[in-house]
């Protein structure tokens, strides 16, 4: 769900003109991406460290167990170290890439964390670019001839999809796909994300994967794409009313031409950063659809974690995606400075 | 998402040290029944298809899914189920609970009951070539028995074990310290210890903690060998052909993890998948209609009920936790019994596909199975409730809110359900309506499964939800009702469930433990149940039917024994025969997939709800937007 | 929203400035419609208890057909008790519409609170405050929320909290801004010559001319608090035994409903909350379009 920090669609925030040199100011965003790191593992710890839980008891139900076997696993799981003890651990293995030690799954959270990043990427990427394609398509070209028909069924179609849950799309998208409509059974498989009977290599495989896509990535994209198509419309038509446009025009350039050459380049760069910011957020998405889907990624590893609650495992999640989220941001600034004529030009 | 599979993932299975099922000498398994899918017509047609190497059941993995596996450390059942299939154990179960051979060919006791000697197979090799020896079952058995980490998971199982030793390749000896008739329970396919390779294993023991024993295929015995596994995905299996209790019906076997119970059923109709174990009333209902899908109901191995917190304490007597002071009085306990209509439960919440509950071991093990004697059942009887309150001076406040005489806080209570399970939400309502007409108000908190058990230990509660499932064997069960179960002064250990200690039960409790004619034990496990009953501590809401799917045209013979008078298929909470004894059907039926009318009703639906709404918004844009450009 | 610099009409008397903005809302159609959407749903909620009673609700007392699709006397079908959907959904705007709404307003005071205090105060207060914003900024929202609801427990309160903590930055900022305008304006400095003190500076004349801006912000954040809600729930931290959109989707999730292809219990909690959250979206952006005419088209 995006809708957590953006309300409604909404314009990427203007930065100014920025003066300062390129290293300072790499190196002055990098430090301020590293003390929010640090702030976010400060938070992540306090939060998870409030939490009563006796996981012990809720792990060992599934089998008879002895005092003795209680005690060995409250040892294994570290609970009970005095709590300085615990943040200082927790501080020093994060930064070494440990991510501590899950309850449910008796392993380290990190080589968990791992075998789930392949299919959330997958994802999340396929999601991402088709998003970002169909957005800023879709916006650029209702921007430019806002209040069109076609602007019309854009921009109403996105904001429909934007007011809608997320997983409640994915639902209905799985019985309309998956349990079958009407004489046609069951286009696309249900969850997962290869059916294991087939080889696990090969053109079959891609296939097979590429299949069990459709579904989660579609309903990322109908809810994801909107906010795209409202920023890029917005830009173009700031754009619109510029000078240099009518400039363009002047000189004798057919409209397209004004719209690909001059408008588009300097309408992209406000929905460039955005675009960047939103990447961060949609990982957070990832975690219903995956739900929805039982795709493996992170978003289901959150979901599993949940359940106990395993709060290693949450603590992980929450603070691999946290990391995703201030990267992005990190990038956005850079790519804001590459791309800006404005700073270039300095 | 979370479903009603495997309950909490508590079940006290088979398996537990110190038990009494007597088993003189050897004990050849029952014939284990293989019931074809009659219903489909097309049982005749049941030979399995050329090219049967190729075939592979495909199932949908255990609800709980695999944590790890690491068979020392595993706890949650889908983990079992895939050990059941990979590591062989000495005895095998048969449908009835009773253990037969597998690694051992037999077993005799000495006079004392101290001394168990197996004879085990001569000529079994492991999925490598290296023979399978006494001294695999040893080392196994002692890893667990000295080692603290390789004990995290079986651990109490060999706690009475004094010594076990291999003298030669064929012959386990185990020493027991106190007299333990159930030590053929102790290695068995998933609820007991799977056996090992000593050569895999020995060089991990020092660091077996982070051994995630993920090398492929894995080196094993049994019906299957794992070939491979991802987790949160699959496990895939080959049938191992020369496997001693019989070869298995298909050639692979991959089980197929699914979050959500729906989509394994999409995925089942759609001929993705063969067999799923545990769906839910509403999905079981559903599926019903459809020709090609056997639906089958087991006899319920678990129970779903309500516990009192009467007099949370620890072992010493010492009070504890924050239950509401009035619950210490029989009166408002059975008042609570008599507010309570297990038939409308049993309707409503379970869709009717369950058992009203009385007894506290389940009806699956019919040999434990305790009844209340006529005329002594607790009846749905609201007035009668009413009564007996006003009886005992807890008078109705001005909010309808009876008020407890001697502490003078009124009957304010609060039931901890568990937030993933739709069971308890349901009953939760009803309780909180029935309750309120007896002038018991109810606040309802919902916990996760972390929160609520450790609220459980302190006593911060007045009732909670529960519900647990148990294998042929009820000694853990029943343990957890004693008094040596409360907790230590200082708030560890104990596994109690209600706090619940009675002298006359734990003196009952020993004598079961040492009766050897199993009559006369089930009479004393009788007793105890009945005192349980009476005490109104824990109320038996009702012992839910476990509810299977399979398809026709693919699988015969997934499901086990015979159904009984009301349909009723034993329990099969042991997949190794299921799985085991499978084969494929003849792909005759292939055609005439189900139609969902509810699925194209609803698709379309929505399209026209849509359609109508992004034209009001066109309609509405256009407006808007003429309006800005003036 | 950030767009917002130049607030129509905060210098004009307040009476007045509103009947004109009433004017020019009334003016767009789009805004209208959300706005007859929301009062709409509102009403409903409201009128709720008036025709909807314990009788209907109460699953000892209800006595209709087990997850029935619509028949005679239950328009939408029923839930697996056998309740009437329609009358659930009805009875589920009142939790859900009021955890959205107490969510915002927490939002709002949080968000306003913070922003006009890194406003007013520039100083070290007004850095620490704009670095705790960042912070925030750079959390992920859901396994923020998923993780702070996780440990207040299940329930209403602690969701409603979650999203209050993981939205309020939007406002802070905006504020922020808003007030770093305002404050730069003559009569500020008047009213500082004239030996106004902090307290009232913020309170007496830089809040009113925020407030607008506060407004259309928090009509957004509904939208967005009501989608969170129902994902909150939907992931397992609501409260079962609640009735809202949220929980009656899980409940029809979990409860098997899509293999029952029980569209009447899936599809009317979906589009209630569509409705709403596209009921205030639509006079959010209506009501921004209003304050800031710059903004055409858009």
């Amino acid at each position: 769900m995006s809708s957590l920090t953006t309300a409604g669609p909404a314009k990427a925030k203007g930065q100014g003109v920025r003066r300062s040199d390129l290293l300072p100011y790499l190196g002055s965003k990098l430090v301020a991406a590293l003390v929010s790191f640090m702030v976010t593992l400060v938070i992540g710890f306090v939060i998870f460290s409030l939490m009563p839980a006796d996981p012990v008891r809720t792990l060992t139900r599934g089998r008879p167990t002895s005092e003795a076997q209680l005690v060995q696993v409250r040892l294994q799981l570290g609970l009970d170290d005095p709590i300085w003890q615990r943040f200082l651990t927790f501080v020093g293995n994060t930064l070494k890439g440990e991510l501590g030690y899950s309850w449910q799954f008796q392993q380290s959270v990190s080589s968990l964390v791992l075998d789930r990043l392949g299919p959330t990427l997958l994802l999340m990427g396929t999601a991402a670019a088709l998003s970002i394609a169909l957005g800023l398509w879709l916006g650029i070209r209702s921007g430019w001839r806002h209040g069109s028909l076609f602007d019309r069924i854009a921009s109403s179609s996105s904001l429909m999809l934007w007011s809608v849950p997320t997983f409640w799309l994915g639902m209905i998208l799985l019985i309309a796909f998956s349990v079958g409509i009407g004489p046609i059974p069951s286009l696309l498989p249900a969850g997962g994300m290869s059916d294991p009977s087939l080889p696990q290599e090969g053109w079959a495989h891609i296939v097979d994967v590429a299949k069990h896509l459709v579904l989660p990535c579609l309903t990322m994209v109908l809810v994801v794409f909107a906010q795209y198509v409202t920023v890029m419309r917005s830009s173009i038509i700031d754009e619109m009313g510029s000078p240099y446009l009518l400039t363009a025009r002047a000189k004798g350039l057919t409209d397209d031409a004004v719209r690909r050459r001059h408008a588009v380049p300097n309408a992209l760069l406000p929905s460039v950063t955005m675009i960047f910011m939103h990447l961060g957020i949609l990982v957070s998405g990832a975690i219903t659809v995956e739900s929805v889907y039982s795709w493996p990624g992170l978003g289901y590893l959150t979901y599993e974690a949940l359940r106990i609650p395993d709060l290693p495992l949450l603590q992980g999640t929450f603070i691999v995606f946290s990391a995703s989220v201030i990267i992005m941001n990190l990038l956005a600034d850079v790519v804001y400075r590459f791309l800006d004529p404005r700073v270039r030009a300095q | 998402m979370g479903t009603s599979n495997s309950r909490r993932g508590r079940s006290a299975l088979a398996a537990c040290a110190l038990s009494g099922t007597l088993l003189a000498g050897v004990t050849l398994p029952a014939g284990t029944a293989t019931a074809t899918a009659s219903s489909s017509g097309s049982a005749a047609a049941a030979s399995a298809p050329s090219g049967q190497g190729e075939t592979t059941l495909r199932v949908k993995m255990s609800g709980s899914g695999v944590d790890t596996l690491n068979p020392f450390l595993a706890f949650f059942d889908g983990a079992y189920d895939v050990f059941a299939g990979v590591y062989p154990t000495l005895n095998s179960l048969d449908e009835q609970g009773s253990p037969g051979p597998y690694l051992a060919e037999s077993w005799t006791q000495s006079d004392d009951k101290l001394t168990w000697t197996f004879t085990l197979r001569d000529g079994l090799k492991w999925s490598d070539g290296t023979p399978i020896t006494a001294e695999d079952a040893a080392w196994t058995l002692n890893l667990i028995m000295t080692d603290a980490v390789a004990g995290t998971a079986n651990g109490s199982l060999v706690s009475n074990f004094e010594s076990v030793t291999a003298p030669d390749a064929t012959t386990l000896v185990i020493k027991t310290k106190e007299p333990q008739a159930n030590v053929t329970y102790v290695s068995v396919p998933r609820s007991g210890i799977p056996i090992v390779p000593k050569h895999i294993w020995e060089s991990q023991a020092k660091n077996l903690k982070d051994y995630k024993n993920d090398t492929f295929p894995l080196v094993g015995y049994g019906p299957w060998t794992l070939t491979d596994y991802k987790p949160e995905q699959y496990a895939k299996f080959d049938a191992n052909k020369d496997f001693v209790l019989g070869k298995p019906g298909f050639g692979h076997m991959v089980q197929q993890s699914f979050k959500s119970v729906d989509a394994a059923v999409a995925a089942l109709r759609s001929g993705q998948l063969d067999y799923i174990n545990n769906v839910n009333p509403t999905q079981f209902k559903a599926l019903q209609a459809d020709k090609n899908l056997l639906t089958i109901q087991e006899v319920g191995n678990g129970w779903t009920g309500l516990e009192i917190n009467y007099n949370a304490r620890t072992r010493t007597g010492k009070k504890i936790g924050t239950g509401h002071p009035a619950l210490g009085d029989p009166v408002v306990r059975h008042a609570i019994a008599l507010a309570t209509d297990r038939k409308t439960l049993v309707a409503k919440v379970r869709d009717g596909l369950a058992v009203p509950g009385a007894g506290y071991l389940p009806p699956a093990w019919p040999q434990w199975t305790w009844k209340p004697a006529p005329g002594e059942e607790t009846p749905f009887d609201l007035d009668q409730a009413n009564k007996i309150l006003d009886d005992a001076g807890y008078t109705k406040g001005g909010d309808g809110v009876r008020v407890d005489p001697k502490s003078g806080k009124p009957l304010e209570l609060r039931l901890g359900i568990h937030a993933d399970d739709t069971d308890d939400a349901g009953i939760s309502n009803y309780l909180k309506g029935w309750l309120e007409t007896v002038g018991i108000k109810l606040k309802i908190q919902t916990l996760s499964m972390s929160a609520l058990n450790s609220d459980l230990a302190k006593g911060d509660w007045d009732l909670l939800m529960d519900g647990w499932t148990t294998g042929p064997d009820p000694t853990f069960l029943l343990g957890i009702q004693t008094c040596a179960a409360l907790p230590k002064d200082d708030g560890t250990a104990g596994n109690t469930d209600s706090f619940f200690c009675d002298e006359k039960y734990d003196e009952l409790f020993k004598k079961q433990l040492t009766t050897f004619d199993q009559a006369e034990r089930a009479k004393i496990v009788g007793e105890m149940q009945s005192i349980l009953y009476k005490a109104d501590v824990n109320q038996m809401h009702f012992n839910h039917n476990m509810l299977d799917v399979a398809r026709t045209d693919t699988v015969t013979g997934i499901v086990t024994g015979q159904p009984d008078a009301q349909g009723m298929y034993p329990a099969q909470s042991y997949s190794f025969w299921g799985y085991l004894k499978a084969t494929p059907a003849a792909a005759e039926a292939t055609a005439a997939k189900e139609e969902s009318g509810g699925g194209s009703a609803l698709w379309i639906g929505g399209a026209v709800l849509l359609l109508v709404l992004v034209g009001g918004g066109i309609a509405l844009k256009r407006r808007s937007s003429a309006d800005d450009r003036e | 929203m950030s767009a917002l610099d130049t607030p129509a009409g905060l210098d004009v008397p307040r009476h007045h400035a509103f009947s004109r903005f009433c004017r020019a809302f009334a003016k767009r159609p789009a805004g209208l419609a959300g706005l007859g959407l929301l009062v709409a749903f509102g009403v409903l909620a409201l009128a709720a208890p008036l025709f909807i009673g314990d009788d209907q609700l109460n699953v000892i007392k209800v006595d209709g057909p087990q997850l029935s699709p619509p028949v005679d006397g239950y328009p939408l079908g029923t839930d697996q008790a056998g309740r009437s959907v329609l009358l659930l959904v009805i009875w589920g705007a009142r939790e859900s519409l009021s955890i959205g709404l107490i969510a915002t307003a927490l939002t709002v005071v949080l968000g306003s609170t913070v922003g006009l205090l890194a406003g007013h105060y520039q100083g070290w207060i007004g850095k620490i405050l704009m670095h705790v914003t960042d912070w925030f900024i750079a959390l992920p929202s859901l396994p923020l929320a998923i993780s702070l609801s996780a440990v207040l427990g299940q329930g209403a309160a602690s969701i409603t909290i979650a999203i209050a903590v993981t939205s309020w930055t939007a406002t802070a900022r905006l504020v922020r801004a808003q007030t770093l305008s305002v404050e730069a304006r003559p009569f500020i400095e008047r009213a500082k010559v004239l030996g106004a003190g902090n307290t009232q500076i913020m309170i007496r004349h830089v809040l009113p001319n925020v407030m607008p801006l506060i407004l259309v912000s928090s009509t957004l954040t509904v939208a967005s608090a009501i989608l969170s809600e129902a994902t909150l729930t939907f992931l397992g931290l609501g409260d079962p035994t609640s009735v809202t959109w949220g929980s009656m989707l899980q409940a029809a999730f979990l409860g098997g409903a899509v293999t029952a292809g029980a569209w009447w219990y899936l599809m009317p909690p979906g589009i209630a909350i569509l409705i709403v959250v596209l009921g205030f979206t639509l006079v959010g952006r209506a009501v921004e379009h209003v304050l800031n005419p710059r903004m055409v088209g858009r």
